[in-house]
């Protein structure tokens, strides 16, 4: 029973992670990222690959970490001096341009076999059944010192600087700033975050293949933090445990309505998902906890 | 900003949805009785939603005639279905709440490798039998508790099979194109390698990525190198296109494909000129057994089509746990029917075609060997199926059967 509530609260704290990323990146720098699983898939493929080769599972998440936030600086370089529907675009095509990658290099990845047998975090360390307990009080350190980072960057002068890139980029510019370098770095630390996210989750699913970086986890994350409120890490905490929660608790709903085929609640489940976001975006376009839109400072 | 809104409107959501929560409601509840908690986890949604639906229907099918049967030793199975969305992240949670939550002691249904390769540690670890449909061949290696049995003959045997017809039909110069997942590359790999340890070489290999509108590119790099015959390992709707395409180049040429992608739904979607003469790979059985004609019966009641053979795969599932649970008996756990398995689909015993009727058997104490919907089922030692593969030839939009050929593991 319990073992189950675990698994969906790693669930919920590795798109928590991702979540985190994509709002530093968008809620608080205004960059309309929709390549966000790439980075994920890199730190995945990564964490994963290193570990099979006997590199220790910490070290190697450091590196997945490392490598995804270096694979977003060529994007910066490239993209940033693009507008924001521009910058979506090359991050789409970048996504799938990694998942292509990750598909027809076999000798690297296996292509589509996926890599089973990928080592568990804490395998070795503490008895079996106490894994995934483990690997849940780890993701809830790091979740809570990356929304500690990101809360101390906000405040920063960096932060500030951000801000005001997404509020109005002419003016950053009239100051003398250079948005592009900003920019450059915020989607940075996002990716970074995004391939840690990734790695952990390689080194909890123990199988990992490209089919899973399909561009839809990048839109379940921009539902959650446009549900919850963009520019508002609570609002990204709520809309993420929010969405999760109702993806794995619509399970639920048939044992109580035992007449929904689970056919139908496949469709229900997306229908009911679709509802809410334009629902919100009609009556509440700040998001259930962001801050209204007329700003106050 | 207020919105307007009309009350009409409001109106006729809330009474919809009353009207959709009392239709719920009014569904069947087991009575309280002694059970067999079954898990089904199919891929409702995702790439294996033209399949998994379908999966889940024979699965139920099955689920009604073993109950209807008054179940097996006693116990009637109580299904719970859960969709994996055709993605190993979501199987996980999926399985977890099978196990977990539902406390089933099987889980049946899991079409692709990935999931099937997901779940396995999680279903390993809780002593669950598991039936998929999987082919890649890590599954048979990460069966470590022999709990898995693969109703799909696994990649290798069919790229085999390919080469075998190939071979046999006298053709020279083949090509290769595949589907970009790993049952199908894992298929054109087998292919190629049965192929060129015969001595052959393979003019051309092609994967290509799924989705697409055209598949002109991919269809240009093969025919260039003149191949009298393209082993295509395709699902239906990327087949459609391909074959379409392939038709209005004119150039002349065979193909060979397996049977859940060649058969009349393609011959419906493609006209009778296109097909013509395209050779269908698929497991023996089928047609021609008793179980089949049944399952299929009873399939296009609900479904109001033929079975594909994942369906009758997943049929089969159900009724090999039914029988192995009659013959462990009441009393027996998980490890117990597990161990039924091998005897009541293996050979020696009197065949049968059914539940009921192999029930009736096993308490006048006799050996069954079920012959199921899907082929002859007799597992081998790593839980795979090895079926023997009957070949057709789609003449006049027709499957006409040619020859049969065994099955076997590459050398």
């Amino acid at each position: 029973m319990e073992g189950y509530f675990i698994a969906i609260a790693i669930s919920v704290l590795v798109y928590l992670l991702m979540a985190s990323g994509l709002a530093l990146q968008y809620g608080f720098t205004g960059l309309v990222n929709f390549g966000h699983v790439g980075f994920f898939a890199i730190g995945s493929y990564a964490s994963a690959l290193l570990a099979l080769k006997g590199v220790p599972v910490p070290v190697s998440l450091a590196a997945a970490a490392l490598l995804a936030a270096l694979a977003a600086y060529p994007i910066g370089i490239i993209a940033l001096r693009l507008g924001g529907d521009y910058l979506a675009i090359v991050t789409l095509g970048f996504s799938e341009a990694v998942r292509m990658t990750l598909q027809t290099e076999e000798w690297l990845t296996r292509g589509m076999h996926g890599l089973p047998g990928i080592p568990r975090l804490f395998a070795g360390w503490v008895e079996p059944r106490y894994i995934d307990l483990c690997i849940l009080l780890l993701l809830v350190v790091v979740c809570v010192a990356v929304f500690f980072a990101i809360h101390q960057i906000i405040k920063s002068p960096f932060g500030r600087v951000i801000e005001a890139i997404r509020d109005n980029e002419v003016a950053v510019r009239a100051l003398g700033k250079n948005p592009a370098q900003f920019k450059t770095r915020s989607l940075m630390i996002g990716a970074g975050i995004a391939g840690l996210a990734g790695g952990l989750q390689a080194h909890y699913l123990t199988f990992i293949s490209p089919e899973q970086y399909v561009p839809l986890i990048t839109f379940y994350i921009w539902i959650a933090i446009v549900l919850g409120g963009v520019g508002s890490l609570r609002g990204v905490v709520m809309g993420t445990v929010l969405l999760v929660g109702f993806l794995e608790g619509s399970r639920f709903l048939r044992d109580i309505f035992t007449g929904i085929s689970e056919v139908q609640l496949a469709s229900v489940r997306i229908w009911i998902i679709g509802m809410a976001l334009i629902c919100v975006v009609l009556y509440r376009p700040q998001g259930l906890f962001g801050k209204s839109a007329e700003r106050k400072h | 900003m207020r919105q307007p809104y009309d009350l009409s409107r409001r109106g006729f959501l809330i009474s919809g949805t009353a009207a959709a929560t009392l239709g719920a409601l009014q569904a069947p509840v087991l009575a309280q009785e002694k059970v067999f908690r079954l898990g089904a986890l199919n891929s409702i949604t995702g790439i294996g939603g033209p399949y998994g639906p379908y999966m889940l229907e024979a699965i139920k099918i099955a689920v009604n005639e073993v109950n209807e049967a008054g179940g097996a030793a006693g116990r009637k199975f109580q299904l719970f279905a859960e969709d994996d969305q055709t993605k190993p992240e979501a199987a996980v949670l999926a399985v977890k709440k099978l196990v977990e939550i539902n406390k089933v002691e099987a889980v049946v249904g899991i079409w692709p490798s990935s999931v099937g390769l997901a779940t396995m540690p999680i279903t390993n670890d809780a002593n669950v039998i598991t039936m998929n449909t999987c082919g890649a061949p890590e599954m048979l290696t990460e069966n470590k508790k022999g709990l898995a049995w693969m109703f799909q003959a696994s990649n290798a045997i069919f790229g085999n099979a390919f080469a075998e017809v190939a071979r046999q039909r006298g053709f020279k110069r083949p090509a290769v194109m595949a589907f970009n997942n790993s049952t199908f590359v894992g298929q054109a790999n087998y292919f190629k390698n049965a192929w060129e340890s015969g001595g052959g070489k393979v003019e051309a290999f092609v994967i290509y990525e799924p989705n697409q509108s055209s598949y002109r590119t991919e269809l240009a790099r093969v025919l260039a190198t003149k191949p009298d015959v393209i082993s295509l390992s395709a699902y239906r709707p990327d087949a459609t296109i391909i074959l379409k395409e392939w038709f209005q180049t004119g150039q002349d040429c065979k193909f060979i494909m397996p049977g859940w992608t060649a058969n009349e739904d393609l011959v419906k979607a493609l006209g009778k000129e296109a097909t013509e003469g395209l050779i269908s790979i698929s497991n023996v059985a089928a047609d021609k057994h008793e179980a089949y004609k049944r399952f299929a019966a009873a399939f296009r009641k609900v479904a109001k089509r033929e079975p594909d053979i994942f369906a009758a795969q997943s049929y089969d599932m159900v009724i090999t746990l039914a029988l192995a649970l009659e013959a462990a008996g009441p009393q027996a756990d998980v490890a117990g029917v597990n161990g039924k398995i091998r005897s009541v689909t293996g050979v020696g015993g009197t065949r049968v075609n059914g539940f009921a009727e192999g029930r009736d058997l096993l308490r006048k104490g006799e050996k069954v060997d079920y012959e199921g919907a899907s082929s002859r089922l007799d597992f081998g030692k790593h839980g795979e199926t090895v079926p023997d593969f009957g070949v057709s030839d789609i003449r006049d939009g027709k499957l006409v059967l040619k020859e049969t050929i065994p099955g076997k593991l590459p050398a």
